[in-house]
């Protein structure tokens, strides 16, 4: 009942290990365009098996809402919670990246820049969000 | 929050995966509900309650009621 009205291309089984796939020939196409093939072929083989892992890995919920096929709406949950914690592990990292750059007499390029697409894509975000509800 | 959806299921015998099936959840949501460890989503306690026949407040409660 509940699931049913979240579906979508996300939940099903077979969307990261193709996410996964598609991700791993485009690092061999940008990999052979740069020169180095070889990398590009590591890439996708990893991908690949990562992709293959999860497909074949079996029914945990953990597996399963990874994967796409075990969501439901308290996994949608932990699922943002998790992408907002990750989201504030990278904005710490920049900020100390970005700190240390600066103390070396160095530019502080490119971190100033993602941090401040971070900083505006949460703002609006939020607009967005506030715009919504 | 405090709820009923154990002693409602159990007096049905139903198995938590049945009704998560019926939900349309996982079981271990239905088990993280019954343990008081996530409260569920509005349509998702109007599901259970209909479910059951019974009301959301007969259903969820908090320490107080």
């Amino acid at each position: 009942m509940t699931k049913d009205r979240n579906r979508g291309i996300t939940h099903s089984k077979w969307f990261l290990p193709s996410f996964s796939f598609v991700l791993g020939l485009v690092i061999l196409a940008v990999a052979w365009l740069g020169g180095h093939p070889g990398e590009g072929a590591y890439g996708l083989a990893g991908l690949t098996a990562f992709g293959l892992f999860f497909l074949l890995a079996g029914r945990s919920e953990t597996i399963r809402g990874l994967r796409g096929d075990g969501r439901d709406e308290r996994f949608a949950q932990i699922d943002l919670r998790a992408t907002a914690i990750t989201g504030l592990a990278l904005l710490v990292a920049l900020i100390v990246a970005w700190l240390v750059a600066i103390a070396r007499g160095q530019s502080g390029r490119p971190y100033d820049w993602l941090l401040a697409i971070g900083g505006l894509a949460y703002l609006l975000a939020v607009a967005w969000f506030r715009w919504r509800g | 929050m405090k709820n009923a959806v154990r002693a409602l299921r159990m007096r049905q015998n139903l198995a938590q995966g049945q009704l998560a099936e019926a939900m349309g959840v996982s079981r271990q949501t239905i088990n993280s509900i019954e343990n008081e460890r996530y409260t569920p989503s509005l349509p998702l306690a109007l599901a259970l309650a209909r479910y059951f026949g019974v009301t959301v407040e007969e259903m969820f409660y908090d320490q107080g009621s």
